[in-house]
Order: C-alpha cells, then sequence, then structure tokens
C-alpha cells in the first residue's frame, strides 16, 4: 500500500468520511486519515474543518502519529486561535515528557503556531526546555526563543530569555552554541542598538572553538556571526584569520564562502607587507577555484561572488586565468559571467592567452554568447594599450566573416577602440565602410555613423554615405538620428563647401518633422551656433573629446565595499547593497570593511566643526518667504540615476546670444562670401524659437560651455577651508560644509554632506539661484550611493560660469538649493572671488601702463593689510598661485612696488598695485577697475591668499 | 533563513509544500513555476526575486527543489542544503521521481521538520536522523526479470554477481534495518575531465576533477579505512622523489572524515553514515598524467561540386586493454548544411546531422584503447564561402571510461572494523567522463 492514493481522493463529503475515520478507535486507521488531511493540506484543499477531531488524536504514545498531528496543527492554528487553545494542554504535558524527542517536538510545534494567546503558556516550558538536560532539546529551545521573539519581542525581553540565550553561547554542545548564535544573531538584527551578541575577544575564543565541533551549517552561523565582529588590532585579527583558514578546504561551498567572507574582511586591517598577508592571499585561490567545478548553479552564484572580490583584490586570482575560460557544455550564465571576469583579470601578462581563445569564442553557435565575446575583446583593448593592435586584427578578421551579427558587435566596439585611440587605427575605416549596408541594428548603425562623422575628413566619400543613411531618416531609432545630426555638422564645419545642402536638409528634418524633443532641442542648438559663430560651433562640435575609461564597468568602491561585506549572501548575487531589496528592519545596516592597520579611526565623518575661513559672514539659511524662492523653486531639479552616466541636468541660459548674426561668413570665408541664401536659410527657423530655452546637452558638449579653461595651471590655488554651510538642524538631518577650490581651471565645489539623521537619503541634486558671475553647476550632483546615517561623502561639484546673471549682496553671495528624498533646503554662502580669476590673466605691459592711466582715478580704492610677514618675492609666488600675475616690479627707497593683473572670469580686468616695506607687517593694496564694486571682494581675497 | 521549502512536479504539481516561517503566502509557490517557466536561456534561473521573496531552486530527479527567503540569506547555504536535501530524499526514498517523492509526503514532511527548524537549517546528516525518523519509506520498485540475473543456476554464484547491478545503489537506506543481511558498501572513484585540445595539437588546457563517494548500506558500521594510492601527494611541491606519482592541486574532505593517517599513510578513517556522501574531492589544474585520450586529425576541403568534405581521424591512446564507451563527437558545421553523406569504418558507428544545433553528431558505442577510426563526412552547403569554413569546429566529444582514473588514483584497500558479522559487499569502482573534451579545428 503506497501513500500516493491519499492525493486520488476528491468525491464530495470527504470531509465527513475523515471525520468519521479520524476518530475511529483504530490506531492505524487514525494515523491513515491524518496522512490523507495533510495531503490535502499539501494540495492546497481546505481542510480546517477537521481541527478539533485532528486535535483529539493528539493524545497518543504514538510518535509517528504525534508528529503528523503536530504539522496539521502548525498549518490551521492561526486560522483556529480559539481552537488551538485546546491543544495548549497537550503541550504543557508533552514538554514534560521523559522521552527528549517528545519534549523537543512540543517546545518545536508550540513556536511554529502563531497564536498571541499560547505565547503565554508556552513561557514556562520554554525556560524548563532552555535548561533541559539533553543537548536536543537546548537547541531546539534556543531556536524556539527566536520564534517567539517574532511573535512577541517584549515578552521574550520580560521573561528573561535573552539572558538564558547568551549564556548557551558557551553551552558544551556544539549544536546548541550554533543555534544560539544564530538565534541571537536574529534577534540582534531587530535592535541595531542593543549589545545583544555581546562580541569579546572571550565570546569570540569560544565561537572559534565551537566552530571545528558542530556541524557544517552550525559552522556557517559562526561564521557569518564572527564576520560582524571587528578585531581590536591586526593581531587579533591575524589570530582569527589563522583559525578560520582551516574551513576553506570544507567540503560545503557556503562554508567557504562564509569563511572566505571572514577573511576578506578581516584582511583589511593586516598590513601589506607582513608575510602573513601575502600567504593568505595565496590560501584563498584554491577554494574559489574549486567552486568551479560545483553544478552550474553553485558556479554561478559563485562567478558572482569572483567577480566581486576579482575587483578587490585582483591579485588573489591573477595566475588563475585559465579557470575562467568556458567550457562548450556551460549554461550560457555561466558563460557570460565568465567572460566578465576574464576581463577583469585580463592584463600585460596574460592578454595572448585571453585573445585566442576570445577568438574561438567569437566563432561559437550561441548568438548572444558570441556578442559578448566579441565585446569583451574590445574590452581588451581598451583595458590592456599594449594589446589594442592586435585586438583591432582580431575584430578585423571576424569582420571578415560578413556574419551579420559579429559584424555589427565589431564595429559598435571599434567605435570604442577609436574613443580610447583616437587617429591610430583609422586605416581599418575602408574595411568597415564596406560594410554599411549589413548593419541593421540600431547600435552599430549609430556607431558607424559616428565613425564616419568623426573621420569624414578622411573618407573621401562622406558625405554621400551620410546622404544614404538620411533617405530613411524617419524610420531610423532616435540613437540613430541622434547620431547622424551630429555627424552631418561634423561634416559640414570640416567640407563646409560640398555639404550645405546636406546640413540643412538634416536640420530641417530633425527640427522640424520630428517629434522627439531631444533630437529637436540638439537640432536648434547646432543651428543656432553654426548661425551666431561658427568658430564657435567648430569648437564646440569638433571639441576634443575626454578619452573613455578603460573600467567603466566598475562597481562604484563604497558598494564595492558594502558589497564584500555581504559575500557568499543574495547581495553578492544580484550585486545590490540589501536595503535594496530586502524590506523591514532585518538586514538594512550598511556594513561597511575595517580601515587598514593604523588607520582605523579614519573612516569617521571629518572634522565638521573647523575653523571658519574667509567668508566671515555666518552662513545663513535662506527664509523660507520671498521672491528669490521662487526662483529657486521653479528650477528643475532632477535627481540623478544611480545607473550610468547621468545626463546633465542643468538648464542653460542661450538668450544671450545674437541669434541671427551672420557670423556664418567667417566660417565660410572667401568660398562663399556669405551667400544670401544660406543666411536665409539658417536665419528662418531659429527666429521661431523661445528666447531663451533651457535644453539637455550630452556629456561632450556640456564640457565646453565651461569658459573657465585655458592654460592648465595645476599649481596650488588658494582654497578656504570647509565650514558648515547648512546645519543639520535645518536640514532634517542633512549636513553640508563646503568650500571653494579652482583646480586646473575649473572652479568647483567641493563639499562634504554628512547624513544624521536615522533614514537613508537619496536622489540628491543642487541647483543656484542666480547671482554676479552666472555660477552653474557644470553637471549634477555626483552622490551615486545613498547615504546612509552617520555616513559622510565628499563631492566635487564642478563649476561654470555661464549661468543666468543677477547682481548680489554681498557681491560674492550664492544661494543654493539641495533637494534630497526628504525634503529641498536652502542655503546660502560666499566664494572667495579669487576662485574666478583665469589663468590667462596675465596683461602685456604695455598694456597694463594704459589701462592703468585709462582707468579714472575715483575708480581706485586702497586697503591695508596687516601682519603679513611675506617678502615681496614670496608674495608674488603665493598670489600668483591663485591667478594674481605680477607684470612688473619696482624698488622706490627700501619699499617694493609690485604691479598685478588679473581677469575674472566675465572678461573685466582688475589691476593692482602693491606696496611691501621691508621690516613692515602691513601691506597697501591699490586696486583699480572699471567696476569698482568688485574691489571689496578682491581685497578680501588678497587678505585671504596672502595669509593662508 | 529559510522561509518555505517547496518541491514542484515539472507540470508545477505541488508535491511538498512547507512554511516555516510564516512570512510568505502559499500563493508565492505557483508564482515561482510561472517565473521559472517564463525564463528565456540566457537569464540565470539560480535566483529568482518576486518583491520580497527570493526563490533559490535546483532541478532535480525533474522535479524543482525551492526555498524561498525574505532576508539576505547565503544563496550558498540553499544551494548547498538542496542539494543534500535531494541526497536525502533520494536516501531514504530509494530514487528521486515525482512517484516517489508523492508516496513518501509523510516521510518527507518528517524530514524537513528535524532538518530545518524556523528557517535555520539543523543537520542533514542521515546518521543523526536515523535517530528521529519515525515514517517507514515506501518503495516503489516494480518488479523486474532483471533482478533475477543474478540469481545463479542451483543458487551458484555466476560470474555476473562479481559485478554490481547498476540498481544495488538505488534503495532506500532504511529497508537495510529489515533485509538485515545484505549488507554492502560501494566506494566510487569519479573524474571528469576537462581538455582543451588546440588546432596544432597542442595541448592547451587539462583540468581533472574528482571525488571519492561511499554508499553505505550497512547497518552498523563503526569505521572504514581506504586506503589511497601511497605515492599520492597534494601540490606542486609536495612531490616525494620521482616516479609515477599520483598528484593533485587540491583536495577537501568531508567534515566526518579523519586524516590522523592520511599525511603520513595516505588513509582516510570515516564512519560512514547510511546512504551517499562525498567523502574527498580533488583536482588537478593543467596536467595529465598520460596522453589525452582522444585525438583528431581533421582534413576539411571543398571538393569540385562545391561540398565540404570533412575526413575525421580520430584514435584512441588508452592502454589496449581498456576501452572508451559512448563516445559521441559533436561537429559544428557550417550555417545551412543540408545534407550529410558518410562513409563510417565500422557499422556500429553512426552519424547524422542536426540541423537545429548546426552540428554533425558521431557516435561510438565502443572505442578499445590503441585503435583508430575514420569517418568521411561529405556536406551539401548552399551558398559556400570562405567564411563559412571558420563555422567548423570546434569539435567536442563526450564519453566514458570505465575502469579508469585520469589521474591514476586507486584505491589500495577498504577495511571495515570491528569486523562485520555476516558477509559485507564491498565494491569499489572507476570511472571517469567528459567534463568538457574539446578539440579546435
Amino acid at each position: 500500500m503506497t501513500d500516493s492514493k491519499y492525493f486520488t481522493t476528491t468525491k464530495k463529503g470527504e470531509i465527513f468520511e475523515l471525520k468519521a475515520e479520524l476518530n475511529s478507535d483504530k490506531k492505524e486507521k487514525k494515523k491513515e486519515a491524518v496522512k490523507k488531511v495533510i495531503a490535502s493540506m499539501t494540495v492546497g484543499k481546505d481542510v480546517s474543518a477537521l481541527f478539533p477531531d485532528v486535535v483529539n488524536c493528539m493524545q497518543t504514545d504514538n510518535l509517528e502519529l504525534k508528529k503528523l498531528v503536530y504539522l496539521y496543527l502548525m498549518n490551521y492554528a492561526k486560522s483556529q486561535p480559539d481552537m488551538a487553545i485546546m491543544a495548549v494542554n497537550t503541550f504543557v504535558k508533552d514538554c514534560e515528557d521523559p522521552n527528549p524527542l517528545i519534549r523537543a517536538l512540543a517546545v518545536r510545534t508550540m513556536g511554529c503556531i502563531r497564536v498571541d494567546k499560547i505565547t503565554e503558556y508556552l513561557c514556562e516550558p520554554l525556560r524548563k526546555c532552555l535548561k533541559d538536560e539533553d543537548p536536543y532539546v537546548r537547541k531546539t529551545a534556543a531556536v524556539c526563543v527566536a520564534k517567539l521573539h517574532d511573535i512577541n519581542a517584549q515578552l521574550v525581553e520580560d521573561q528573561g530569555f535573552l539572558d538564558t540565550l547568551k549564556d548557551l553561547i558557551s553551552d558544551s554542545n556544539p549544536m546548541v552554541v550554533a543555534n544560539a548564535v544564530a538565534a541571537l544573531s536574529e534577534i540582534a538584527e531587530s535592535h541595531p542598538n542593543s549589545n545583544l551578541l555581546d562580541l569579546n575577544p572571550q565570546t569570540i575564543n569560544k565561537l572559534l572553538t565551537a566552530l571545528n565541533e558542530c556541524t557544517e551549517w552550525g559552522q556557517i552561523f559562526i561564521l557569518d556571526c564572527l564576520a560582524n565582529y571587528t578585531p581590536r588590532d591586526d593581531r587579533e585579527s591575524q589570530s582569527i584569520c589563522e583559525r578560520v583558514t582551516p574551513r576553506l578546504s570544507h567540503a560545503n561551498s557556503a562554508v567557504v564562502l562564509s569563511a572566505v567572507k571572514v577573511l576578506m574582511k578581516f584582511m583589511e586591517m593586516l598590513p601589506k607587507d607582513l608575510d602573513y598577508y601575502g600567504t593568505l592571499l595565496k590560501k584563498l585561490a584554491p577554494p574559489l577555484v574549486t567552486l568551479l567545478s560545483a553544478e552550474p548553479e553553485l558556479q554561478y552564484v559563485a562567478l558572482r561572488n569572483i567577480n566581486l572580490i576579482v575587483q578587490r583584490r585582483p591579485e588573489i586570482l591573477k595566475h588563475e586565468m585559465k579557470v575562467f575560460f568556458v567550457k562548450y557544455n556551460d549554461p550560457i550564465y555561466v558563460k557570460l559571467e565568465k567572460l566578465d571576469i576574464m576581463i577583469r583579470l585580463a592584463s600585460q601578462a596574460n592578454i595572448a592567452q585571453v585573445l585566442a581563445e576570445l577568438k574561438e569564442y567569437a566563432t561559437e553557435v550561441d548568438v548572444d554568447f558570441v556578442r559578448k565575446a566579441v565585446r569583451a575583446i574590445g574590452r581588451c583593448a581598451i583595458k590592456v594599450e599594449q594589446s589594442a593592435e592586435r585586438c583591432v586584427s582580431t575584430l578585423l578578421d571576424l569582420i571578415q566573416t560578413k556574419v551579420n551579427y559579429v559584424v555589427q558587435e565589431a564595429i559598435v566596439v571599434i567605435k570604442d577602440i577609436f574613443r580610447k585611440y583616437p587617429n591610430k587605427y583609422e586605416s581599418v575605416i575602408a574595411t568597415l565602410c564596406e560594410n554599411l549596408d549589413s548593419l541593421d541594428e540600431p547600435e552599430a548603425r549609430a556607431a558607424m555613423i559616428w565613425i564616419v562623422g568623426e573621420y569624414a575628413e578622411r573618407i573621401d566619400n562622406a558625405d554621400e554615405l551620410l546622404e544614404s543613411f538620411l533617405e530613411g531618416f524617419h524610420d531610423e531609432s532616435t540613437q540613430v538620428q541622434l547620431q547622424l545630426l551630429t555627424a552631418i555638422v561634423k561634416l559640414f564645419l570640416k567640407k563646409p563647401t560640398e555639404t550645405q545642402e546636406l546640413v540643412q536638409q538634416v536640420l530641417s528634418l530633425a527640427t522640424q518633422d520630428s517629434d522627439n524633443p531631444d533630437l529637436r532641442d540638439r537640432g536648434y542648438i547646432y543651428w543656432r551656433l553654426l548661425s551666431t559663430d561658427p568658430v564657435a560651433a567648430k569648437e564646440v562640435v569638433l571639441a576634443e573629446k575626454p578619452l573613455i575609461s578603460e573600467e567603466t564597468d566598475l562597481i562604484e568602491p563604497t558598494l564595492l565595499e558594502e558589497l564584500i561585506c555581504h559575500i557568499g549572501t543574495l547581495a553578492s548575487v544580484y550585486h545590490k547593497p540589501p536595503s535594496a531589496f530586502v524590506e523591514g528592519s532585518r538586514g538594512v545596516q550598511h556594513k561597511r570593511l575595517p580601515g587598514s592597520a593604523g588607520s582605523g579611526e579614519s573612516v569617521e565623518s571629518p572634522d565638521v566643526a573647523s575653523a571658519p575661513g574667509v567668508s566671515e559672514a555666518p552662513p545663513a539659511v535662506i527664509p523660507s518667504q520671498g521672491d528669490l524662492l521662487g526662483d529657486l523653486l521653479n528650477l528643475d531639479l532632477t535627481p540623478p540615476t544611480t545607473t550610468g552616466p547621468p545626463p546633465p541636468s542643468s538648464g542653460m541660459q542661450m538668450g544671450a546670444m545674437d541669434l541671427l548674426g551672420g557670423g556664418l561668413d567667417s566660417l565660410l570665408g572667401g568660398d562663399l562670401g556669405g551667400s544670401p541664401a544660406m543666411g536665409g536659410g539658417f536665419g528662418a527657423a531659429p527666429a521661431a524659437m523661445p528666447a531663451s530655452f533651457t535644453a539637455p546637452v550630452s556629456g561632450g558638449l556640456d564640457d565646453l560651455f565651461d569658459l573657465g579653461g585655458g592654460v592648465g595651471m595645476p599649481m596650488g590655488a588658494y582654497s578656504p577651508p570647509k565650514t558648515v554651510w547648512l546645519p543639520a538642524m535645518k536640514a532634517k538631518g542633512l549636513e553640508i560644509s563646503g568650500t571653494f577650490a579652482r583646480r586646473s581651471g575649473v572652479v568647483q565645489m567641493e563639499m562634504t554632506l554628512t547624513n544624521k539623521a536615522m533614514s537613508v537619503m537619496t536622489d540628491f541634486a543642487i541647483q543656484f539661484n542666480r547671482n554676479s558671475f552666472g555660477l552653474a553647476p557644470a553637471g549634477p550632483l555626483q552622490v551615486l550611493t545613498p547615504l546612509s546615517p552617520n555616513q559622510s561623502i565628499e563631492v566635487t561639484l564642478p563649476l561654470n560660469t555661464v549661468g543666468p546673471v543677477m547682481k548680489m549682496e554681498p557681491l560674492n553671495n550664492l544661494q543654493v538649493a539641495v533637494k534630497n528624498n526628504i525634503d529641498v533646503f536652502y542655503f546660502s554662502c560666499q566664494y572667495p572671488i579669487s576662485m574666478l580669476f583665469a589663468e590667462d590673466g596675465k596683461m602685456e605691459r604695455q598694456v597694463f601702463l594704459a589701462t592703468w592711466k585709462d582707468i579714472p582715478n575715483e575708480n581706485e580704492s586702497q586697503f591695508q593689510i596687516k601682519d603679513c610677514h611675506l617678502n615681496s618675492d614670496a608674495a608674488s609666488n603665493k598670489l600668483q598661485g591663485s591667478n594674481i600675475f605680477t607684470i612688473a616690479k619696482r624698488t622706490v627707497e627700501g619699499q617694493d612696488m609690485l604691479y598685478q593683473s588679473m581677469k575674472l572670469s566675465n572678461g573685466i580686468w582688475l589691476l593692482a598695485e602693491l606696496r611691501v616695506q621691508a621690516g613692515n607687517p602691513n601691506y597697501t593694496v591699490s586696486l583699480k577697475c572699471r567696476a569698482p564694486e568688485v574691489s571689496q571682494c578682491v581685497f578680501q581675497s588678497y587678505e585671504a591668499v596672502l595669509k593662508n | 533563513m529559510i522561509s518555505q521549502v517547496f518541491i514542484l512536479s515539472s507540470q508545477g504539481d505541488h508535491l511538498i509544500y512547507k512554511d516555516f516561517r510564516g512570512e510568505a503566502g502559499s500563493d508565492v509557490v505557483n508564482l515561482f513555476y510561472e517565473k521559472v517557466t517564463a525564463l528565456t536561456g540566457d537569464q540565470p534561473p539560480v535566483v529568482m526575486r518576486h518583491k520580497d521573496v527570493h526563490f533559490v531552486h535546483v532541478r532535480q530527479g525533474g522535479l524543482y527543489w525551492v526555498a524561498t527567503t525574505t532576508a539576505d540569506t547565503s544563496p550558498f547555504t540553499i544551494i548547498e542544503f538542496l542539494n543534500r536535501l535531494t541526497a536525502l530524499v533520494k536516501d531514504y526514498c530509494g530514487s528521486l521521481s515525482e512517484r516517489s517523492v508523492q508516496m513518501n509526503f509523510a516521510l518527507i514532511y518528517e524530514l524537513l521538520d528535524e532538518v530545518v527548524d524556523y528557517g535555520y537549517i539543523q543537520t542533514t546528516s542521515s546518521d543523526i536522523l536515523k535517530n528521529f525518523i519515525q515514517t517507514e519509506a515506501v518503495s516503489s520498485k516494480p518488479f523486474s526479470l532483471f533482478d533475477l540475473s543474478n540469481v545463479g543456476l542451483f543458487g551458484a554464484e555466476t560470474q555476473q554477481s562479481k559485478v554490481a547491478p547498476s540498481s544495488a545503489a538505488t534503495r532506500p537506506i532504511q529497508s537495510s534495518r529489515d533485509q538485515g543481511g545484505k549488507s554492502e558498501i560501494f566506494v566510487d572513484v569519479i573524474e571528469r575531465m576537462l581538455v582543451v585540445i588546440g588546432s596544432n595539437g597542442v595541448l592547451m588546457k587539462a583540468d581533472i576533477e574528482g571525488e571519492i563517494k561511499v554508499k553505505c548500506y550497512m547497518p552498523t558500521c563503526s569505521e572504514m579505512r581506504i586506503g589511497l594510492n601511497e605515492e599520492f601527494s597534494i601540490g606542486k611541491s609536495q612531490l616525494r622523489g620521482y616516479g609515477a606519482a599520483v598528484r593533485v592541486d587540491e583536495c577537501s574532505f568531508h567534515q566526518a572524515v579523519r586524516l590522523d593517517e592520511f599525511d603520513s599513510l595516505r588513509i582516510l578513517r570515516l564512519c560512514p553514515s547510511q546512504g551517499e556522501q562525498t567523502v574527498m574531492q580533488y583536482q588537478l589544474s593543467d596536467d595529465l598524467p598520460s596522453a589525452p585520450p582522444f585525438r583528431l586529425f581533421p582534413t576539411i576541403e571543398r571538393d569540385n561540386g562545391g561540398r565540404l568534405l570533412m575526413y575525421m581521424k580520430l584514435r584512441c591512446d588508452l592502454p589496449p586493454k581498456s576501452a572508451g564507451i559512448n563516445v559521441s563527437a559533436t561537429i559544428p558545421v557550417p550555417k545551412g548544411s543540408v545534407s550529410l553523406s558518410q562513409e563510417l569504418s565500422s557499422p556500429d558507428q553512426s552519424a547524422e546531422l542536426q540541423p537545429q544545433s548546426r552540428a554533425v553528431v558521431w557516435k561510438i558505442p565502443r572505442f578499445p584503447g590503441g585503435t583508430q577510426l575514420s569517418a568521411l563526412f561529405k556536406l551539401e552547403v548552399p551558398g559556400f564561402s570562405s567564411a563559412s569554413m571558420l563555422e567548423v569546429g570546434p569539435v567536442s566529444l563526450s564519453f566514458e571510461l570505465p575502469k579508469i582514473t585520469a589521474t591514476g588514483l586507486q584505491i589500495r584497500f577498504l577495511r571495515l572494523s570491528p569486523f562485520q558479522p555476516g558477509p559485507a559487499q564491498r565494491w569499489v569502482r572507476y570511472v571517469t567522463h567528459s567534463d568538457s573534451y574539446t578539440i579546435r579545428i
């Protein structure tokens, strides 16, 4: 007779039959009946009506029957709380049973009956069982505390079960220890601040001893608990590591991974020059390699973890490249992960081997895998410069196969290679052009168009090629349309004579016939640029692009640190922090790696109470009324997206430009002589545009508007120390302190954001109000990871000076709005005007003299700088660092006269005469400027620069 | 922490459903089935997520074994656990199938109750569990004539009974309690080869993964000792003298194995628990102690009629007394190949063109060592171009080498102590499989 017959009864009236059988006198019949009930329960039938009858069977000495009844109880007690009370007496009685199996069974089941009323009856038996002589009962009772805590946390604390549980950590039986640790760890997670799992060297020692004796699953609990401990110093850390290392050769991969997690974390504390550090690195490789011989499921999970480990410590697996080569019978998801790791491990030493493999993969059958392999070749070229040439020739070989999808992928990656190594491999363009017709995927078409546009001057028939794409312009995807627009404008700027028609055609297609706002806006920008100032257009469109970085796909370092703390968990498979997918209090505490030896305290938030700098006025939070606020609120605060390069959200005021100016002539020069047809063609459409508009501009363009550039001056411009701009009290826990600096010709706002609230902050964005010099963020605020409580983050925001202008009082005042997921906050701060001194502020001597004379004397102002003990040369050097240039020096009667010039970002020149008398700590500055309002600010800067 | 465990048949029928923590409803079972059946080929199926519930599953015996969790639990733990659970169910019910699970649901519920408590895994050792489990397994073995095959004429021991029938290892462990006399122990040495041979015949990669498995069906067995080759060495530095040492790079052991005699005498001591367990795992990277078992000499050309001619010579370099069995070579061919004509060197071989996987599959049931086979394949490939040539290869082989270990690992002896009452059958079996054996063209 088999159990399967239980699943086949589907007749009506079945419940009645079962009822009768349950009440039968015969034990066998009863057991059969309960089995039938449970079978129905499994397939989802409602058999709760039988509750009283089943509970009646509970009073039995047959363990098998008892277990079946308990199984039923656990499932239905919740829906029948009143009836469940009926069972309590039996439970209490069973907890006293001489048979430990029955005692344990009773206490286990009672904990699973999630009925509030039962819990009070549970306390006494549980207390007894926690002290039971049989370890099997004790370990079951330990888990029961965790169950009870989940139902009624207060009760557990009141009854003192937590202390009993803590005592169980010192139990003689390792199983009991393991369960106690597991239960305490879980309870501690819901009380993040309680010191439940009081981890000190003594308890750690106990845990490490139990580690050697308990079952594999117990070892996992203990290792996971150890991972939360922070050793006091590197010596303790080393001794724990030494005792954990033997776990690396365990056959259970979960034990191995938990051990790896502990070691990866504690390794941070070990000094790198220690011999043991090197030994440990060597020991980590073999177990990780062993994981790759497991089932595909485990392999996949292992590979996701190895991916993290390789990013953190590539040295561990640098010699193990071969194990990541794919097998032909690996499932595709394992193959793709292996490819990713291969690229991360690629280096000059092994690149030949890797490329040979990748080339093989590129001829396999599976389309997805082949595509990934081709991409991987491109990534190798970008990562390992020495291999670029070989990669390109490999890609060319692949293009020769004419396999459609291979060709398309190859073209996409060749575009990236061009971005990394410009002007190096154009010889291949001819080959690429041959395959123009076979491209049917948007990405490949866009890549090809980009290449044609970028190298238009070297492709004889570039105009024909682009024209052929233009025919089906409206059927193309946005990506291709945008690329085509840009490419044709590039082509026009390079070969203006032959391509006017083409460019007009594409501009009108983009601006008049398209519904896509991105496309239209970009069209308008080009149109206006071309019609206003073709030289500027050239600078903008044909500007040198920043080289793409080799590791664009690395995980962001703070996230990586957190993920390393979660090795072997779901977080490491999703590559997301646990807070992103676990709800409630459990597991959302952000973990961080301990600091390395000697710098253990450096993780603390930086000193926020630093001395006030040059901005004498204390930072003021703008009151929440007044007209100013309106301006700020109207601005569109778009939080940056956390994945991929965020689109810059700064709106740019273009209204100031002369729309209809016929500047095109200067571009076309003598060739065209300003043909009226052209002028008309350009003039018409822009006239219809609003006088000022904001447009999203892609990253490359954005930099171009940053007018600060010029000769890069890496020397240290003066930057005041950070001051608190926005105190946490006024901003719901967000504290911002910051300063301004000019680095390599770019004005930057350097801020420290500190989260002093209890919840995580995300979605940061920033906007400025109009200000005297048109300062505006050149990009979005880059806070990519959520800011967790007590965490602080350093952000550098590059600024430009093309924002809207409005005179402020004082002149260097800046009003800022910062938004996060909680609210929008306002504050104002003052920047030292020396930030705006341009690098090209050195005037010709003759010009200086003439200008000095030319500026009326009433514009001159004089200041004293007291207590400055520098000689004139040192002062001159110091000032030069902040772009205040000394043009001439004269010595009259022991007094040094320095003549200096500086230029503000908006083009205003300032002339100064600095008088330094040897032995006299007081300097005199005379300033002359056509806009005398700035003098006060400039004087402040002088003083700040000289005294710091 | 495991929230729920359930077992589904391949059609999505609920066979077992056990909720440990009351965190998610039973509706997630159907949700899981919808999700898993909707997966496409390149999506990793291992870990799936629906809102706060994370599914981790393995597929064994045609069934889905699923665990859910709502916390940031270790997927390694869950996968290892599910694998152990399948092994346990197999040990207790004799085999893994929808039928055996259905028939033994009460037993499996009881097992689950002991194995996991409130989502914490307690133990998966059948030795400990046998103290708690009350329900008897129901075996589903159908009556079969094959079972009679090892009953000798007039009770005499026949040749056949020297070889353990393959079904001997698939029976419930508990039945040994009743059958009493029939106590057996199996020690299997299983190795898998991962080989890549370059187009120039150079061995590019050669890894071996191996394991020693013990299947124990003995009511009382306090200790057994497994002796490995004495010259067995681990790691590169440990080579003792020279000569034909058996070397592996790395090995790991079951936690029940005591290694006090391992360093000096290469003896593993353990008290095997009932059922199956992997006692030792080892691996050898980038080294083969002997020549690779198979080599391929391909010649590929086009004939005047535009057909693709592939002349394949396959040589087996095993010792003459051994043989490879179930050898199958998969040769990728250009896209759009339509017809295949073949000339094979012996009648037991077969070959066919599988248009779906774009490959010719050449099967050789038995391939003795030291011999050579050849085959000529002629393919019609419309639209053949020079690039099509690139689509030919690499050839992958799958095979089984019975009674051979690639590393040379041998079991020197197998001793049980204390001396067993009654006859205890001891079986030692060796086999090497191809894990991935690729020959590039």
